[in-house]
């Protein structure tokens, strides 16, 4: 019996962004690191191309964390008082990007001034030469004053700046235009607005093609299959030709895996649920492995081992 | 949707006397008129002009190629003229998509334009008509579209290059034929997978009638809805291509979101 030809003729594409910038490129990274470019369905290699596997950035908060549970703590607790020295910890545990949290600039956790925040970023970047990924505080009246003067201090480096909405875009979409970064756009599960930010901001100038978009992330057990949903549409929305939807994925899975109970929870359930050890990191990487194949190119992770259990499933499906 | 612009016609005053003018001008001011409305095809159609109709082709499409790269599609109701001025029109412009308007369903005419367009490259529209003229039902429709449709495939001719023109008639004249019409094209959809385009002459709908704009808008967005993929028609009319946008949109072609008119304009380049 023959086997049916399903391969789809598609006529777009996701479109590859390079993040970081080398010395050669202006900047002082190590190396970059390139997303997107995908021709196909995701791991069907028959049906496309996959220049360019998913990349992995390890979160990094510019001040100790409240309540991440012993399994993260064992991993960063001796460093994560420094910025600088928990960025060379996700370099050396073999992170493609550095994923920064300036939530400290956060009114409510410690309201630290954009030049505080500036001494962060500049001291990762010494720290470390891995492309970053810089986040603000979700305040949009204290990140419009933070992250202009993060952008400028960074001007160069080429990182990925996070994050614009629907209602607020104008800032951050100057200052990435400005200061030569790429730009997250944020849709909280909603592929209209995707669409829709991504309208707004390529309105005022800046380029579809250096776009990255965020459709936020939902961990395994708390609507995982929402996501899953919306990334499968853009990603069929990008194949097809919709050049406003052909923007590589960003997924937030670390910080979402872990407010799972089944993921935080200590070893009182390990009778039932198995030894924390393993299940936080098991929880991650089943979220981000699952995600993945909706369609999605760059992953906030926190645990090493979920890093490495998702990288050995991408090279699985993969072939490789 | 796919938009074929109808305005470089010498059934037009203006085209008319621009061509037996040779007035490029008057030409390259439309297809800027018609490419910011968002044609992507320009069709070209020499009308009632003078001289040699080879020759008229072959200027006119380089006149309307000097104001845009979009793809040219010859239209005349001669074959013996298409199949003369494709190779001369393919020659003077070799790197721009071709397409043939039209071939009907009748062997002669097949035999003479299909092996031209498989030789060039080119699309090619087949109108669901014989050597017996308009069919007045959808039956005859569907066996004539059945019949060019099979007969390009056979020739190696892809069905993305292939549209099928049910022929729409006048609603003055003929008021059941626009129901025929989007029956058919229903019905000639699932011939072949991947289905072939569907194409229609649209302001012929309201030839003669009073309220022409609304009638071709109106009957554009039906015939979406049946599956017309491209039309024959003024790009111009900023509410004709707006009402088959969203009608795209409505049936879920096209992703929703607020701005959908601009998002279309941007994936077209147009600002």
């Amino acid at each position: 019996m023959s086997v049916p030809e399903v391969k789809e003729k598609w006529s777009g594409g996701v479109t590859a962004v390079t993040l970081g910038a080398t010395k050669a490129e202006g900047g002082t990274r190590g190396s970059t690191v390139t997303i997107g470019g995908q021709t196909g369905i995701p791991f069907l290699n028959f049906d496309g191309e996959t220049p360019h596997p998913p990349a992995i950035a390890l979160d990094v908060l510019d001040k100790e964390p409240a309540g991440w549970p012993p399994p993260l703590a064992d991993v960063y607790g001796d460093v994560w008082s420094d910025p600088a020295a928990w960025a060379a910890r996700v370099k050396q545990l073999g992170a493609d990007l550095v994923n920064l949290r300036l939530v400290s600039t956060h009114p409510d956790e410690g309201d630290r001034s954009a030049d505080e925040a500036v001494a962060t970023v500049k001291a990762v970047l010494e720290a470390v030469d891995l492309p970053l990924i810089i986040w603000g505080c979700d305040v949009p009246a204290k990140d419009q004053v933070v992250m202009p003067k993060v952008a400028e201090a960074a001007q160069g480096e080429n990182c990925l700046l996070g994050a614009v909405i629907e209602d607020e875009y104008r800032t951050l979409t100057a200052a990435a235009q400005a200061y030569g970064h790429k730009l997250i756009a944020l849709s909280p599960c909603d592929i209209n607005k995707s669409k829709q930010v991504n309208i707004l901001i390529s309105d005022m100038g800046y380029p579809l093609q250096d776009i990255v978009v965020y459709p936020s992330t939902a961990s395994l057990g708390y609507g995982m299959e929402y996501i899953y949903s919306i990334l499968e549409r853009g990603r069929l929305a990008a194949l097809s030709g919709d050049r406003l939807m052909a923007q590589p994925v960003f997924l937030d899975v670390g910080y979402e895996s872990w407010r799972a109970k089944e993921a935080r929870s200590g070893d009182e359930m390990a009778d039932t649920w198995g030894p924390a050890a393993e299940r936080g990191p098991a929880w991650e990487a089943v979220t981000a492995t699952d995600l993945l194949q909706g369609g999605a190119d760059l992953l906030a992770m926190r645990h090493p081992k979920a890093m490495e259990a998702v990288r050995m499933a991408v090279g699985q499906l993969l072939g490789e | 949707m796919i938009i074929f612009s109808e305005r470089v016609n010498g059934m037009y005053r203006d085209v008319r006397k621009a061509i037996n003018e040779k007035d490029e001008r008057i030409v390259q001011d439309l297809v800027r008129e018609q490419v910011a409305g968002g044609a992507d095809v320009m069709d070209i159609n020499l009308g009632p002009t003078k001289g040699d109709p080879v020759e008229n082709f072959v200027w006119l499409a380089q006149t309307v190629h000097a104001a845009t790269d979009r793809p040219l599609s010859l239209d005349s109701a001669k074959p013996h003229v298409l199949v003369a001025a494709m190779p001369r029109v393919r020659a003077a412009l070799p790197d721009t998509k071709l397409i043939i308007n039209s071939s009907t369903a009748a062997p002669e005419a097949m035999g003479q334009l299909i092996p031209v367009a498989a030789e060039q490259g080119a699309g090619i529209i087949g109108l669901t008509m014989d050597q017996e003229g308009v069919p007045g039902n959808v039956e005859k429709r569907v066996e004539c579209g059945a019949t060019f449709l099979m007969t390009a495939m056979e020739s190696g001719i892809t069905p993305e290059d292939i549209y099928l023109d049910p022929i729409i008639l006048p609603v003055n004249v003929a008021q059941k034929q626009p129901a025929n019409v989007m029956e058919a094209i229903r019905q000639l959809a699932i011939v072949s997978d991947p289905p072939p385009h569907f194409i229609l002459g649209l302001s012929n709908v309201s030839q003669q009638c009073l309220m022409r704009n609304l009638l071709n808008r109106t009957y554009l967005v039906m015939s979406i809805a049946a599956g017309l993929d491209a039309a024959i028609m003024d790009a111009a009319d900023k509410e004709l291509v707006e009402a088959a946008i969203s009608a795209e949109v409505l049936l879920d072609k096209q992703l929703y979101s607020d701005d959908y008119l601009k998002a279309w304009r941007m994936q077209k380049g147009l600002h």
